[in-house]
């Protein structure tokens, strides 16, 4: 998801986590979360990273496709018939669900997430979280999920409806997104079984990630999903929060949508069936290797459909958003192929773009499995790059959520982090220097705003903690987004594009449909970078780690002859101090490293006769001064000239001038004295 | 200088003899060009010139402290740029709030220059010299009053039509939107807006076509709306077209100098020297350009409207 948060900071939540699990029963980890108490999962390591790998690298085999996995494993297959009746505003669901125990652990209960539910009321979750951002007011239509049956068929058992004996909700909690269910007889490990459900939902008008507008309908956590059961029998159960949502098992789902003929649909999968029957468009969707499933259905979709390297990609927009399909199918054309070589080739069949109209704005900037929604108003200028931007980001997340599928609730960096990272270094090799902003002269890169808003709440929380932990939408948005790109942006410049990438590239292969921590992120980038990267990124993300350079003094003395008494040969002599045979300047330069991250730079020094030369520090220890005689006095000395430290908390103190000399600011000023005389022509009478 | 041949009674001897030759006296309408002018132009530059530094000194100081040279905050990429903004946000803020304040006050203030520019564009001197830069100026000060009040009264009567058309224009894209999508309705919606943006033009250019009567016949600013208004009735297509293409011939240096900006980018040196001769080149050509209009706008309302002050007793000849 695209967020674009930035509010004040107010406090810090640290993850707590709670004693092991014990057999079969759920034991959410708990934490400290604003002003409710939610339970969140975590991973093996909420806290910190173990120093130690969890799973075994692979080297360099990740390092090109020959070693992907063709295939997820199995766990959670749906097979769902959905009706929309687009004037209540309805879906009728049902289906089977059919899922497998593969922990070690024999299980006496299911977790269902029926994420629809946090649209029910004030008391969910959901709007209980006051992060600010998207999705904060409530919707003027509410939406839930009712479940009718859910059937369980469990080996040679008799089929019985579980669902009378579920709960619903907490004791205290009125949230009704995280349903226990419990089992009448335990499922042992690898044993697999099926749930016959059927649910109707009500979807709401379009809030933060679905609902409908109008004839128009995005309908994304529409279904029961069963939580995901980690190796050790722990339930990754969790309700829907306000800033993140994912983390399930893979599967196959096949899923059969009926709408009125009219209506156009666009799903996750391809479509393998489809027919006109009694003025009823009914399509059959199939996907493997997926952990979730959106559709969108709207009579007044425009589509356009392209093969991009391989893949069938297909846009759905709004009457007069064909500039803005144009823009997004441009962006694929880079993306597609760009994100396949480095993090790993796209291996399903299609996807689906789906460009929302600004009314529906809420259900824009979303992933799903081969289905994204991106956004923005069919007048955006050329060189406003927003539309390409979040085409790009919602792409990038088909590999940093898709097929990686880390815990975003959990460790969100690791799915928002790295793809807003992606995303930043992508469109810069697209777009160059105006990969954000190319108007009139001015150009801003996606990785400068990322930067500065990174540096924005640096010292307020941690980067890696539980998304709810966060105490604002916008410390989430400048850390978990903006700061790992950044920290990222910073390691890729300063040892280099190839390593980082390739580093990137091997984890997002090695750990293709499954589901990493920050271990074994920290340890791929250990194998390809070292140690002190490894150590460095772990600094950055979990410990507010920060860094400033600054260039703290430089001057330039006319060399003189050292005086006093001096023993030669025997002999006191006097020395009288003075000018130095030769003549030259003796000069120093002196720059500090503030903060708790340190990486190598260089220092240009800038002399008087317009020579420049550059000096290298390795970043270790806490300052460093450059010494030396020459023929020509320092004028100014620029630490990181090239700006490789892009987590630089403060650009301005990178530059000194001899003894305190500046230059002007020739350029502020006939820029601003040029804006300002249009501006008075403007007004003028 | 001027072609007194062109001015009012110019030919007259005995005038000649009777007045003093720095008098001014009104020149004919095919004498009122800005091409004639280009001193006046040329201080009317000057005049947003001094204004603009005043706006923009705090900025550049600020800019000139913080970073030791500003070469970073024009690199391409805007790293420099953004991290500045943030850090010293509140000296941006202060800067902006400097040069907001200098904007209001020039929009009061600028009506003397402004009708001191068409007085020199109105006016000559007997001895066939253009009206001296003092003369202009008190000229300015004495169109001042009326040229302030009508400043308020096509003001509001523009935000009226603004605010009117803008509710007009959301209205109607609220009544389409269903019916035609976003995007058709957001396009009906710029089309009633564009509408409303001739309708306010047109009140500019009653409003220039008033102060051009202010200058021209000296009278009040109600009297100068009515005249300037009897101006527009006769032929208000050609007179909005009059200013309209002016209008558009001034952004178009604007966005050609924008395209230019984009391709040097934050250099000094040469490109600086070359950019700063460029902008304030384009800032010179829109000058050229209003001036253009108003002395289009003086013509119009001498010929229209000289029969109807000579019945009230307005004189072409004024004493300085």
């Amino acid at each position: 998801m695209m967020r674009a948060v930035r509010w004040s900071a107010l406090a810090f939540f640290a993850v707590t986590a709670l004693a092991p699990p014990e057999e079969g029963v759920s034991t959410p980890l708990v934490q400290r979360g604003r002003d409710l108490d939610v339970p969140v999962p975590t991973a093996a390591e909420p806290s910190a990273p173990a120093a130690a790998l969890v799973t075994p690298l692979a080297g360099r085999a990740y390092d090109d496709d020959a070693a992907l996995p063709a295939h997820a494993d199995d766990v959670a297959d749906y097979t769902l018939v959905a009706t929309l009746d687009p004037v209540a505003h309805t879906v009728h669901g049902a289906g089977s669900i059919t899922w497998r125990n593969t922990s070690t652990r024999p299980v006496r209960e299911l977790w269902l997430h029926l994420y629809l539910n946090a649209f029910k009321n004030e008391r969910s979750a959901f709007f209980r979280e006051r992060v600010g951002g998207r999705g904060s007011a409530p919707p003027e239509d509410w939406g839930w999920i009712d479940v009718r049956k859910l059937v369980l068929r469990a080996g040679d058992a008799a089929p019985v409806d579980v669902w009378p004996t579920a709960e619903l909700r907490r004791t205290g909690d009125d949230d009704e997104t995280d349903a226990r269910v419990p089992l009448p007889s335990a499922i042992d490990p690898d044993e697999t079984v099926h749930l016959d459900v059927v649910f109707d939902d009500k979807l709401p008008i379009v809030v933060e990630r679905t609902g409908y507008r109008g004839k128009y309908h995005m309908v994304g956590q529409w279904f029961p999903k069963v939580a995901r059961l980690e190796h050790d029998g722990t339930w990754a159960h969790f309700p829907f929060h306000h800033l993140a949502e994912f983390y399930a098992d893979y599967g196959t789902y096949d899923v059969t949508l009926d709408v009125p003929e009219a209506y156009l649909l666009g799903a996750t999968g391809p479509l393998v069936e489809s027919h006109v029957v009694g003025g009823r468009r009914v399509e059959r969707h199939v996907q493997a290797d997926v952990h979730d499933f959106a559709w969108t259905a709207w009579d007044a979709w425009q589509v356009a459909r392209e093969t991009i390297d391989g893949v069938g990609v297909t846009l759905l927009y709004p009457p007069g958003f064909a500039s803005m399909a144009h823009r997004e199918l441009a962006t694929l054309r880079f993306g597609l192929p760009y994100y396949s070589a480095h993090y790993g080739r796209y291996p399903y069949e299609v996807l689906t773009v789906v460009h929302p109209q600004e009314d529906a704005g809420e259900s824009g900037g979303m992933e799903y499995p081969t289905f994204i929604t991106s956004g923005g108003s069919w007048l955006t200028p050329p060189g406003l790059l927003a539309p390409e931007i979040v085409t790009l980001h919602e792409m990038g997340h088909q590999w940093f959520y898709g097929l990686v599928g880390t815990n975003e609730l959990a460790w969100p960096f690791l799915d928002e982090g790295l793809n807003q990272f992606a995303e930043q270094d992508g469109m810069g090799k697209w777009r160059g220097e105006g990969s954000a902003l190319d108007l009139a002269g001015l150009e801003v890169s996606d990785a400068a705003l990322c930067a500065v808003s990174g540096n924005m709440g640096v010292h307020d929380e941690a980067v890696a903690q539980a998304a709810n932990a966060f105490s604002t939408g916008q410390d989430y948005g400048s850390l978990v987004y903006a700061r790992t790109a950044s920290v990222m942006e910073t390691l890729r410049r300063v040892y280099g594009d190839e390593p980082v990438m390739r580093a990137l590239g091997r984890y997002a292969r090695r750990f293709r449909f499954q589901h990493p921590g920050p271990d074994e992120f920290l340890a791929v980038f250990e194998e390809v970078l070292g140690s002190r990267v490894a150590a460095t990124l772990r600094t950055a993300l979990f410990e507010k780690g920060w860094v400033d350079y600054v260039v703290d003094g430089v001057s330039a003395e006319e060399a003189t002859r050292a005086g006093g008494m001096f023993d030669r040969d025997g002999q006191r002599e006097k020395v009288e101090s003075g000018e130095r045979e030769g003549g030259g300047w003796d000069n120093s330069v002196l720059v500090r490293r503030r903060g708790t991250l340190s990486f190598p730079v260089d220092v240009d020094l800038l002399l008087a006769d317009g020579s420049t030369r550059r000096e290298h520090w390795d970043g270790e220890g806490e300052s460093k001064r450059f010494s030396w005689h020459g023929s020509s006095a320092v004028r100014s000395a620029t630490v990181d000239p090239q700006d490789q430290v892009v987590v630089d908390a403060n650009l301005q103190n990178n530059r000194g001038g001899a003894n305190g000399r500046g230059g002007g600011a020739p350029r502020t000023l006939e820029r601003v004295t040029y804006w300002m005389q249009l501006a008075l022509q403007a007004v003028s009478p | 200088m001027t072609d007194a041949g062109l001015a009012y009674g110019a030919s007259d001897p005995s005038l000649a003899v009777a007045r003093p030759a720095d008098e001014l006296v009104l020149l004919m309408p095919q004498a009122m060009r800005a091409r004639r002018h280009p001193r006046a132009i040329a201080a009317m530059w000057a005049w947003e010139t001094v204004l603009a530094l005043l706006a923009s000194g705090p900025a550049a100081g600020l800019a000139r402290a913080a970073w030791r040279g500003d070469q970073p905050l024009w690199e391409a990429g805007g790293h420099a740029l953004l991290d500045w903004l943030w850090h010293d946000l509140h000296g941006v803020r202060a800067a902006l709030s400097g040069a907001e304040v200098v904007l209001v006050l020039s929009t009061v203030a600028g009506l003397v220059p402004m009708a001191a520019l068409m007085a020199a564009l109105t006016y000559a001197r007997r001895d066939r010299q253009a009206a001296a830069f003092v003369q202009c100026i008190a000229a300015g000060l004495r169109a001042f009053p009326p040229m302030a009040l009508l400043l308020v009264v096509a003001g509001l009567l523009q935000g009226l039509v603004l605010v009117a058309g803008g509710f007009l224009a959301v209205a109607v894209e609220g009544w389409s939107h269903a019916r035609l999508g976003e995007a058709r309705a957001q396009q009906v919606e710029g089309l009633v807006f564009l509408l409303v943006l001739a309708v306010a033009a047109q009140t500019g250019v009653l409003h220039d076509l008033a102060r051009a009567s202010v200058v021209r016949f000296r009278v009040t600013g109600m009297r100068a709306l009515g005249l300037g208004a009897r101006t527009l009735r006769r032929s208000p297509i050609v007179l909005g077209w009059s200013w309209a293409w002016r209008a558009l011939a001034s952004l178009a240096p604007v966005l050609a100098a924008a395209a230019v900006a984009g391709k040097l980018g934050g250099h000094g040196g040469f490109d600086l020297v070359f950019l700063f001769v460029l902008h304030q080149s384009v800032v010179v050509v829109r000058v050229a350009l209003r001036t253009s209009w108003m002395a289009r706008a003086l013509r119009a309302v001498d010929g229209t409207s000289s029969k109807a002050m000579a019945q009230v007793g307005a004189v072409a000849l004024l004493g300085s």
